[in-house]
């Protein structure tokens, strides 16, 4: 089987490049035959890698440990469902996950466009493949997945003891999915810079397919935060390590360009700025590639000095400078004839919301590669942790929270005094007694106070304008209130949904404000002995223990009580991992809607029988959690089929090719 | 027309500035130096009352662990044997620690410490990370914070 792997991977590498070769030859020489030739290439390279990625899966699953990736990352008692994860949880295997996903993605894309965008697919195709060839290229000849051992070790070295959590499961594959999937856009952008149908026709084709993208960055980004959360133990879900700024940074870029595109969409502005954000958001996709598997930086994600850097930095600089001279190549044709019009208008608030998220990506790559900046420039590493990014990124987040309260509200254009009062009385009255109560209340933190409020001023925004829309319907169709509401959002999914979308960023801001709030408390105490944190009573009554073939764990047993009562019984575990002899913490969280107490088995000292423990009270994270469901709810809303939507593109599309023609003549 | 495009321009470069502001101020005010060990040795003269982050390994015999306290203190040492000059030692820099052990903290392992280094020539460490020497394994660092 593993041969059958290795060849199938070479195989991909031929048909990658006969792809690339072909489609662009086809072009030149307008032959479709080459064209079509090409195309089947590139379907083939995805057969050949479901091959490859099969006979990986039957090496882990028949536990072939003479494999080297198999010996590594897995064993004998691991169980299945971490055994399948093992799929993704090494370097070599993840770079073939990522293989098998691109060439996935790539194929349903051919798929959809097989008789659409004639014009673009041959350099689709070109670019989807040249990535996939980059990837096919590492697998091949510098981390051959299906390499040997000379020998045949008894048992494997297991699975990372940290990675076997289902969280992390599903947490990977999530953000490889909003990774590669950004390489769609990518690929029309760079066709429509080299066809030059730079009209909104490779905009509306990849409309979805950017959604899509954003969709699973936010879902990898957020289950990432709840592994954290749940293994780590440090009692946070989001650190600024270099792993997670690699995955949010994309996220940034991607956010500001669903923004941004609707400019163009209604008003042929932000063309060069789009394609920007675009190409933008791909390098960063392969820029977190590079961190996470380079090892120049350190972190808690990262894989090993692999000496994959180089190769990295090089498809980095490959794929700068080809979009760049695209990008220049077309820079005439871009240029817009409108203009802006008013600070106080739709476009300003999205203008300015695109230059903070920019400003928010921007900050974090520096914060992230100033070791490597220092040392080359000073000659000195200097390195910037979590105080860092939360001091550039927190105050730039709560401008971001207050423009996400002006832009889905404002006019277009120009807003007036009396639209204006109209849409914003009810938010800015809701905000300000919010605010006034908080301080009434005795909050000083301003941060909190500031927070707190701009959150009520951007939800009462939201709730206006579903209630503005569905008394609406009422009154002139006479539906009834759910029947008004369910129709409003199906009518324009695109408008409604990103509001919810809005509700569950807001939410999520408000669960992160909780940690201003935080209380940490470290303790030793012996068995039968109580300590208090904040409102809790934390009895310790002893530890218990458990093993089986695969793990070893002292589990301690500790009471909870608020005012004298017991509420609740809690169970964190200190656990060694046999096989790789790893002892690892696992947290146990009593999670309420208010907080979250988090309780951290720190150390058991055998001779004394003192436990030491660590509490974090973590008010409002529950709400992060809520605000991410919420937030991929609205995001499904946005992405659900959409008849309407269908029509205008169908209409448009004409014309926007004629234009785009027209343009570039 | 040109006035309008105006606004737009300086309010961009407001937010820009104010992006850039924010960068250089928060970087002068949180920075770490990095050093291995071996640097930090040869620079420590230097360094006293420095936020400092310093690779090294914890030196086999120098753990010294209250449990009922959380304190911790240890010796951290070049990772490579040989690289200080003979005559120099005791090489090292002793390091105090307040707070939870990390998991996989060991006598020979490889951590990074972050923390002050005070005028009595003591790391205080706020943050101990600790990877994983297993060349088989995933870098991992386990970091825990003291409050």
């Amino acid at each position: 089987m593993t041969h059958l792997g290795t060849l199938a991977l070479y195989l991909a590498s031929l048909l990658a490049v006969y792809a690339i070769v072909t489609s662009l030859w086809g072009v030149r020489t307008r032959r479709t035959a080459w064209i079509a030739s090409g195309t089947q290439a590139a379907y083939a390279v995805g057969g050949c890698v479901v091959i490859a990625s099969i006979a990986l899966l039957y090496a882990l699953l028949t536990r072939d440990f003479n494999v080297e990736y198999v010996a590594s990352y897995s064993s004998s008692t691991l169980p299945l469902h971490y055994t399948v994860a093992a799929f993704w949880g090494g370097q070599k295997g993840s770079l073939l996950f990522w293989a098998l996903i691109h060439c996935f993605f790539s194929a349903i894309v051919l798929f959809q466009n097989r008789t659409r965008n004639q014009e673009l697919m041959p350099y689709v195709t070109a670019t989807l493949m040249t990535i996939a060839l980059f990837f096919l290229g590492l697998l091949c000849f510098i981390t051959p997945p299906f390499e040997r051992l000379s020998f045949i070790p008894g048992e494997g070295s297991d699975l990372n003891p940290l990675l076997q959590n289902y969280w992390m499961t599903i947490h990977p594959p999530a953000l490889y999915l909003g990774f590669i999937s950004a390489s769609v856009p990518f690929a029309f952008a760079l066709a429509a810079l080299a066809t030059g149908k730079l009209g909104d026709v490779w905009i509306r084709t990849t409309r979805r397919w950017a959604l899509t993208s954003w969709f699973f960055l936010s879902l990898g980004n957020l289950l990432g935060g709840r592994w954290a959360y749940e293994v780590l133990g440090w009692g946070g879900y989001w650190a600024w390590d270099p792993v997670e700024n690699a995955a949010i940074m994309p996220w940034f870029t991607a956010t500001a360009y669903l923004h941004s595109v609707m400019i163009q969409e209604k008003k042929d502005m932000l063309k060069v700025w789009n394609m920007t954000l675009v190409i933008l958001t791909f390098v960063l996709t392969i820029f977190g590639t590079f961190l996470t598997r380079s090892g120049v930086i350190s972190s808690v994600h990262s894989f090993t000095q692999s000496g994959l850097g180089p190769y990295f930095l090089t498809f980095l600089a490959f794929i700068l400078i080809v979009s760049i001279g695209l990008l220049l190549y077309r820079l005439p044709d871009l240029k817009s004839a409108n203009e802006f019009d008013s600070l106080l208008s739709r476009e300003a608030a999205f203008l300015f919301n695109n230059l903070i998220l920019v400003g928010l990506a921007f900050a974090t790559f520096w914060g992230t590669i100033f070791p490597i900046l220092s040392e080359w420039v000073r000659g000195v590493k200097i390195t910037v942790g979590p105080p860092f990014f939360n001091q550039v990124n927190g105050p730039l987040g709560v401008i971001l929270l207050f423009l996400t309260g002006i832009g889905p509200i404002i006019a277009w254009r120009r807003a007036s005094w009396s639209s204006l009062r109209r849409q914003f009385t009810i938010p800015l009255v809701v905000g300000l007694v919010l605010g006034g109560l908080l301080f009434v209340l005795g909050y000083r933190n301003y941060y909190a106070v500031v927070i707190f409020s701009l959150a009520g001023f951007v939800l009462a925004g939201i709730l206006a304008e579903f209630s503005r829309g569905t008394r609406a319907r009422q009154v002139m169709l006479h539906e009834s209130p759910p029947q008004a509401l369910g129709r409003l959002v199906g009518k324009n999914p695109r408008r409604y949904g990103g509001y919810i979308v809005h509700v569950g960023v807001v939410l999520i801001f408000f669960g992160v404000a909780g940690a201003l709030f935080t209380i940490e408390k470290q303790t030793t105490v012996g068995a039968e002995q109580s300590f208090a944190v904040g409102r809790y009573t934390l009895h310790y009554t002893g530890i218990t223990e458990r093993e089986d073939a695969h793990i070893a764990a002292q589990i301690a047993t500790v009471r909870v009580l608020v005012d004298g009562q017991q509420i609740d019984t809690m169970y964190p575990e200190k656990r060694f991992y046999k096989k790789q002899n790893q002892p690892t913490t696992e947290v146990d969280i009593r999670p309420t809607l208010v907080e979250d107490l988090y309780l951290v088995f720190g150390s058991y000292d055998e001779p004394s029988g003192l436990a030491t423990f660590q509490v974090f009270i973590n008010p409002l994270v529950s709400w992060i959690w809520i605000g991410g469901l919420i937030l991929i709810l609205g995001t499904c809303v946005i992405m659900a089929p959409n008849p309407a939507e269908r029509q205008a593109f169908a209409l448009a599309r004409t014309p926007a090719d004629i234009r785009g023609q027209a343009v570039a003549e | 027309m040109a006035a309008k495009q105006s606004k737009f321009l300086v309010g961009a470069l407001l937010i820009v500035s104010a992006v850039g502001y924010l960068i250089y101020t928060s970087i002068q005010e949180t920075k770490v130096y990095y050093f291995t060990i071996d640097e930090f040795l040869l620079k420590k003269a230097t360094l006293a009352n420095t936020d400092v982050r310093v690779a090294g390994r914890v030196q086999a015999g120098s753990i010294q662990w209250d449990p009922a306290a959380l304190n911790l203190t240890f010796r951290l040492m070049p990772i490579e044997p040989g690289t200080i000059p003979v005559g120099t030692i005791p090489a090292g820099v002793p390091v105090s620690y307040q707070g939870i052990l990390p998991d996989m903290f060991a006598e020979g392992r490889d951590v990074i410490v972050e923390g002050l280094y005070t005028p009595e020539q003591q790391l205080v460490a706020s943050t101990i990370m600790t990877s994983c020497p297993s060349k088989y394994e995933p870098e991992i660092e386990e970091r825990l914070q003291a409050s």
